[in-house]
């Protein structure tokens, strides 16, 4: 008996003893906070050594990266690379499990939305701390869309400008013409897209409603104010309101297809959007993203357009956006060589040639220039349009705040709540604020 | 009769048994390990961790903060959290006892000995193998979609349907009840088993007697089925309110539209890993544990008063 509990005893011991390691794993992160720490550059190592990187992207993006990876691991043979990727849901969940556990990839590629959440945490590496990597062939506008309270976090990677996308081949077939889109109105859209329903008698609906954040931003832009400013949420409830009214105007009227349409078509892949299926003629959109709808439409003529504002001769609410950045991570053992590949990635010709425009428009002036000829016709009119938004744009705006990453999925909620008119636009625009507000507090 | 008491009789009894039992442990142990390894280090640790974790604010990427109870006092005002509850429970509270119902008319219509019987519990079974997987979840979404399957069929009996069912707040947590119904197969082949254990003799009786079939159901097969039906409750329960994929996929991750099908877990996970409050989240994970229990108490003392066992 006396060896039966003593061994009950050990068990008992082991199984208390790993869970109790198992709870201190699952809490010892971030060892080190933030990289503020003033000190010298780091320097590169003559030894071998191993960077891991990650990314989010489709089938298209996987193996120019890993070409390009190559490239770099031919100029330099002591580094070695590991890249790895996912499609962007799985690739958050991943991301926050792997920096919470710890095991952190040296470098990730980053989105507007959460660099702020992950820099004020303490995640991300101060990219200035190095000297491998060159920011001078940047619009300096948009390096600053790199930082968070003025520390370079993420370099951008490429930009991109929001606009409409028209599929003119499906206007013509209606017998439709665009009307003129450089001075047009909200109104006038409206009318339009109202047309367009007429028109195909419901087959085809005109567009769907504005619902994300970077739409949002240069909505409340076009009305003389900004969607975050202080670290906090700016945009008043009138006019936050007067964009779910929008979306209630156009599901009503028909230019746009029923609430349960949308809702069903919320989060589907771009193939099967009512756009790409040819019942929706025009489309809010990332102009950058051209190339993958024209594929998705099977080669339907898209025509970028830009959005439509109050009256007709508003300037400066635009601002381009970086399409992605590149991120070190704080906990890099090789934040040097880290920086080293993100210079190669972004301002190599080399570099430029192999990865072309799959993350948008390159952000380096240089690497742009030298590939522009050898884009394809839709990459082509994306690069015009973007160099075309020059005049409309302004100032470049506060990046979402930590806490706020959340900020997409909370537009399409509060949408659907409008849509299905369970709040009304005023109602919605008030709690939306309230909770947006009351996440990023939560979060600092 | 006490462990050691036990150890004294066999110690009496031989001195022999008391060396094998040595080597007996350590084979048990040894066959326990790899179970042991993957519940400590898979479940009771990672539980231990959260129980810590319900009383920090925890954001995945900073140390976590002791907080007390402030997580749970967040609770009384989340009304995300209280929309849930409430879809969870209308889940639980349609879903389970309809899938039960079907399992068990199933089961007896099988049970009447038909021609081809393997066949039709195989493919009955079926969807309780793929019904919370991802694949039937997104066959779900093509047949209750706007232009799906069902608004077909109601087109060819004449009602003109263009609504997505999956996409209409009203619906939505319906079509997933439905597909819960439909994985029947689980309790429907616990109740053929458990049909077949009712002696033949018993309805015989009856039916000399001059019952009638639904007399004999009532009287014979309903009340000697009793402990395999509160088998099936216990189990369905427990696992409804855990239910997480079929919601994830067919409202794309949201709980959409409008929060209607807003399932506890999908809550949780999107408070963890969307909003990164994994303190709030695993204080969320504990109160389902807290709920479940609590059913699950109130089943076993329910249960004195309508399941017979026979003896």
């Amino acid at each position: 008996m006396r060896l039966t509990t003593s061994s009950a005893r050990r068990a008992a011991a082991a199984v208390a003893t790993t869970a109790a390691l198992l709870g201190l794993t699952a809490c010892g992160t971030g060892e080190q906070p933030g990289s503020g720490s003033e000190g010298e550059a780091p320097e590169l190592s003559e030894e071998a050594v191993t960077l891991r990187v990650t990314w989010w992207g489709g089938d298209s993006r996987h193996p120019l990266t890993q070409e390009a990876i190559e490239a770099f691991e031919e100029k330099h043979p002591n580094i070695k690379v590991e890249g790895a990727f996912a499609d962007w849901g799985g690739y958050w969940d991943k991301l926050a499990t792997q920096t919470a556990g710890g095991n952190a990839p040296d470098i990730m590629q980053m989105d507007e939305l959460y660099l702020a959440s992950y820099a004020d945490r303490g995640a991300l590496y101060d990219l200035e701390q190095t000297t491998q990597l060159d920011t001078s062939a940047l619009d300096p506008n948009i390096v600053d869309l790199g930082r968070s309270d003025g520390t370079l976090y993420g370099m951008p990677i490429s930009t991109t400008a929001f606009g409409i996308l028209a599929n003119t081949d499906l206007l013509d077939e209606l017998g439709l013409t665009l009307p003129d889109t450089t001075t047009w109105t909200w109104d006038d859209l409206s009318a339009f897209a109202e047309e367009v329903s007429e028109a195909s008698d419901g087959e085809v609906v005109g567009i769907s409603p504005l619902n994300n954040g970077y739409s949002l931003q240069l909505w409340a832009r076009q009305h003389g104010e900004a969607l975050f400013s202080g670290g906090a949420v700016s945009i008043s409830p009138e006019t936050l309101a007067g964009y779910f009214q929008q979306a209630l105007d156009w599901t009503e009227s028909g230019a746009a297809a029923s609430a349960s349409r949308q809702a069903e078509l919320a989060g589907v892949s771009i193939d099967q959007s009512d756009f790409s299926t040819r019942k929706q003629a025009l489309l809010f959109s990332q102009i950058t993203q051209i190339p993958a709808y024209e594929a998705a439409t099977g080669g339907a003529t898209l025509e970028p357009v830009k959005i439509p504002t109050e009256d007709a001769n508003e300037a400066d609410y635009s601002y381009l956006k970086p399409g992605m950045y590149w991120s070190v991570s704080s906990t890099s053992k090789h934040p040097a060589e880290a920086a080293l590949l993100i210079d190669f990635l972004v301002n190599d010709p080399e570099a430029g040639q192999i990865l072309g425009t799959d993350r948008g428009i390159p952000s380096n002036g240089t690497v742009r220039e030298a590939i522009v000829d050898g884009l394809e016709p839709g990459q082509q009119r994306a690069a015009e349009f973007v160099a075309a938004e020059e005049e409309y744009i302004g100032a470049a705006p506060e990046i979402t705040p930590n806490g706020a990453s959340e900020l997409d999925t909370l537009i399409a909620r509060y949408l659907e709540d409008v849509l299905f008119e369970s709040q009304t636009p005023d109602q919605a625009a008030e709690a939306f604020i309230d909770q947006l507000d009351a996440t990023i507090k939560s979060a600092n | 009769m006490s462990l050691a008491e036990l150890q004294k009789l066999s110690t009496r009894s031989g001195g022999a048994r008391v060396k094998q039992e040595t080597p007996d442990n350590k084979a048990a142990l040894f066959f326990l390990g790899p179970w042991l390894v993957g519940a400590v280090a898979l479940t009771i640790g990672p539980m231990a961790a959260s129980l810590y974790l319900a009383f920090t604010d925890y954001n995945l990427l900073q140390d976590p903060r002791w907080i007390g109870l402030a997580n749970f006092e967040r609770m009384l005002e989340d009304d995300r959290l209280h929309k849930s509850i409430e879809v969870t429970f209308t889940y639980v509270a349609f879903g389970v006892p309809a899938q039960l119902a079907v399992a068990l008319l199933l089961a007896i219509a099988l049970d009447r000995g038909m021609r081809g019987l393997p066949f039709y519990r195989s493919a009955f079974y079926l969807p309780s193998l793929l019904g919370a997987s991802v694949a039937i979840a997104v066959l779900w979404r093509l047949i209750f979609g706007s232009e799906g399957l069902f608004n077909s069929i109601l087109g060819t009996l004449g009602i003109d349907s263009s609504t997505s069912w999956i996409a209409n707040p009203d619906t939505a947590l319906w079509t997933i009840v439905m597909l819960h119904v439909w994985t029947f197969g689980s309790p429907m082949v616990i109740f053929l088993a458990g049909l077949r254990q009712i002696p033949r003799e018993y309805y015989e009786a009856a039916s000399t007697d001059g019952a009638s079939p639904l007399r004999q159901f009532r009287s014979i097969t309903l009340p000697l089925l009793t402990p395999i039906i509160f088998f099936n409750l216990v189990l369905a329960i427990i696992n409804s309110f855990q239910a997480f994929t079929q919601a994830f996929v067919v409202s794309g991750g949201t709980g959409g539209p409008s929060d209607s099908t807003l399932f506890y877990t999908l809550y949780l996970y999107q408070e963890g890993f969307g909003a990164f409050r994994m303190g709030y989240a695993s204080a969320l994970a504990w109160l389902l544990v807290v709920i479940v229990g609590a059913f699950t108490v109130i089943n076993f003392w329910a249960s004195r008063f309508w399941v017979h066992y026979d003896d």
